[in-house]
């Protein structure tokens, strides 16, 4: 699919892509989920994903974070293979993540965002400082010694995004991190992802909220049944009969 | 905070002049006991930070007063060079333990470190060359500091007490290290802290091992303390795998004071019931000892320690008081 843009030139130098996934697979005994998916992602881009419930985009971003290995196929990160390296190291190479069900720890907001930056420098006042700022980013420092289960839905999933953004990362994969809200909080939420990308943050996102993805994505890819059907600018993907095909019983994306 | 300070100063002297004023032999041996149950309890304690729950402590502790006892009379090695080869000992029985850890979650990982401890149980007994099997080592009668040996009680105490202190000040400095807050982090989801780049495996590793080391170091104490050491007792599960769990859970995992408390109201309890009912009617202090622990389990499912952080917590209003709050035990990865 991709695969060519590999070579692709900025002012005349080659630069390598950010993330390169060539032939990648995971099947789950008999289930495929993740099929033979070949993607690229240049630095600085903000791709979204998506697909239909269970085509594998979460899965996708398991493989590329390293809770699960893949059955077959290679993960390249900066040009380096990163297929066997363990969660833990490939976060430390800047992969950042954030999970479709929160999964906060049970300690206070504040010490949730230290931890991620306790494993980049273990000064524990350092990463008071540090984690405090990051909880300005994403407006949520007025709750910075609540406990996670007493907050709303849209401040757990902004929490999810400080703790992924307190590992500094190069590659950003978010996994909905607007289901679940509100129009309103969907806007409030909007701006953050911009933040991210003048940051210098590539960014890799997983949406249902099509309306947001076409506002904020320079390109999307679209999975169905584990595969790769499409890889293009919003406004392609959504005419792409593949797609559309895809999505048929359910309402056509931003169509 | 100060108010803390003020009770820290208030305890720390209390207990250092306990021996001057308690003179009944009773007293001191239980004020013994349970120190030397604080120091194990805390020990224990290390690995629950993380989720994991351990009944297998029984292993570190009798390598350690196996290794110590051994040098002591086998090859007449001073009992201080013996705790640290006893330690070292511990240590590798640590090892052994994290290759398990790393592997089994849950109540797997308990289980097996319940096996870990039995097999090391059978070993000791069997090996009858190196042990003397079920008949047991004495450590011969020659008082003095170089063969920690002594007439009175009161250096036992006072040794009871600086284990005791070292090893809830290990517990307070994990705690609070970067390792403590991945532990912690690791409690309520391993796979997310990884995703985060925190390397939970060493981590955890670390935890244990420290837990191993001075839970050895207390079997060697133990040792000296008593003086006949044997398999039945030494690697008891009953008494060095369980009963420091009890105290922890009672006392609220997770924390770093909570199994403090367990062990300074579990042990003198226990060992007053067994001295008072076990002599009316045999098996009567094992009910009330039980029917006590369901009424706190049952009131109490954070333990001792959730009591004190809800008053924290309604005094400061809100915050720091949360940190340390309890939680309750699942025996969940
Ligand atoms: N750990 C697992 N074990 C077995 N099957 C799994 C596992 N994880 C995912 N699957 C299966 O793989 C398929 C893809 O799941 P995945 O979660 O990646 O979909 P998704 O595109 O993220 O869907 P959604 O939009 O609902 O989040 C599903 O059929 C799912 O049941
Ligand atoms: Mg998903």
């Amino acid at each position: 699919m991709t695969i060519g843009a590999r070579a692709r030139t900025k002012g005349g130098a080659p630069t390598l892509p950010l993330l390169e996934l060539h032939a990648l697979t995971k099947a789950f005994r008999g289930l495929v989920a993740v099929q033979d998916v070949n993607a690229v992602l240049e630095s600085g881009e903000i791709v979204g994903l998506i697909g239909p419930n269970g085509a594998g985009k979460t899965t996708l971003f398991n493989l590329i974070s390293g809770l699960h290995r893949p059955t077959q196929g290679r993960i390249l990160l900066d040009g380096r293979e990163i297929t066997a390296l363990p969660p833990y190291a490939r976060s430390l190479l800047g992969i950042g993540r954030t999970f479709q069900i929160v999964r906060p720890f049970a300690m206070t907001v504040l010490e949730n965002v230290m931890v991620p930056i306790l494993a980049r420098d273990g000064n524990p006042t350092r990463a008071k400082d540090a984690a405090q700022e990051i909880l300005e980013l994403v407006a949520l420092d007025r709750a910075a010694n609540e406990r996670p289960e007493n907050l709303t839905l849209a401040m757990r999933k902004r929490l999810e995004v400080a703790r992924a953004l307190a590992t500094r990362p190069k590659l950003l994969l978010l996994d909905e991190v607007l289901a679940g809200l509100n129009p309103t909080e969907v806007e409030q939420q909007l701006p953050l992802i911009r933040v991210l990308r003048d940051k210098g943050i590539t960014v890799l996102m997983i949406e249902h909220i099509v309306d947001a993805v076409m506002s904020v994505c320079d390109r999307v890819l679209v999975m169905d049944q584990g595969h790769l059907i499409a890889d293009g600018s919003p406004g392609e993907v959504v005419r792409n009969p593949a797609v559309i095909q895809a999505y048929l019983g359910e309402e056509v994306p931003g169509a | 905070m100060k108010r803390q300070r003020v009770a820290a100063v208030l305890a720390g002297a209390a207990a250092v002049l306990l021996p001057v004023f308690v003179r009944s032999q009773f007293a001191l041996d239980m004020a013994i006991l349970t120190l030397f149950y604080v120091g194990l309890t805390a020990a224990w304690n290390l690995v629950t930070f993380s989720g994991r729950l351990s009944l297998g402590h029984a292993a570190f502790f009798g390598l350690g007063a196996y290794t110590a006892t051994l040098l002591f009379v086998r090859a007449g090695i001073p009992p201080v060079i013996g705790a640290a080869v006893a330690v070292v000992v511990s240590l590798l029985g640590g090892l052994l333990m994290v290759l398990v850890m790393v592997r089994l979650r849950g109540p797997f990982f308990t289980l097996a470190s319940i096996a870990f401890a039995e097999v090391l149980q059978l070993v000791a007994t069997h090996w009858r060359s190196l042990t003397d099997g079920s008949v047991g080592l004495h450590i011969p009668f020659r008082p003095g500091w170089q063969n920690l040996t002594f007439t009175s009680k009161e250096p036992y105490y006072y040794i009871a007490l600086a284990l005791a202190v070292l090893s809830v000040w290990l517990g307070h400095r994990l705690y609070h290290s970067s390792t403590g807050y991945f532990l912690r982090a690791a409690s309520s989801d391993e796979e997310a802290c990884q995703a985060l780049g925190v390397n939970i495996k060493r981590a955890q590793a670390a935890a244990l091992l420290w837990s191993a080391g001075m839970t050895g170091l207390l079997g060697v104490f133990y040792a000296y303390f008593i003086y006949v050491i044997e398999p039945t007792t030494f690697f008891s599960m009953e008494l060095f795998s369980l009963q420091p769990a009890l105290n922890g859970i009672i006392g609220g995992v997770g924390t770093v004071w909570g199994p403090v408390l367990g062990a300074l109201v579990m042990t003198p309890l226990g060992e007053y019931l067994r001295t008072f009912l076990g002599a009316m009617q045999q098996g009567l202090h094992f009910l009330v000892y039980g029917l006590v622990l369901l009424v706190i389990v049952r009131v109490l499912p954070g333990g001792f320690m959730s009591i004190i952080t809800g008053v924290r917590a309604r005094n400061d209003d809100r915050g720091s008081g949360a940190n340390e709050r309890g939680r309750s035990y699942t025996a969940a990865s």
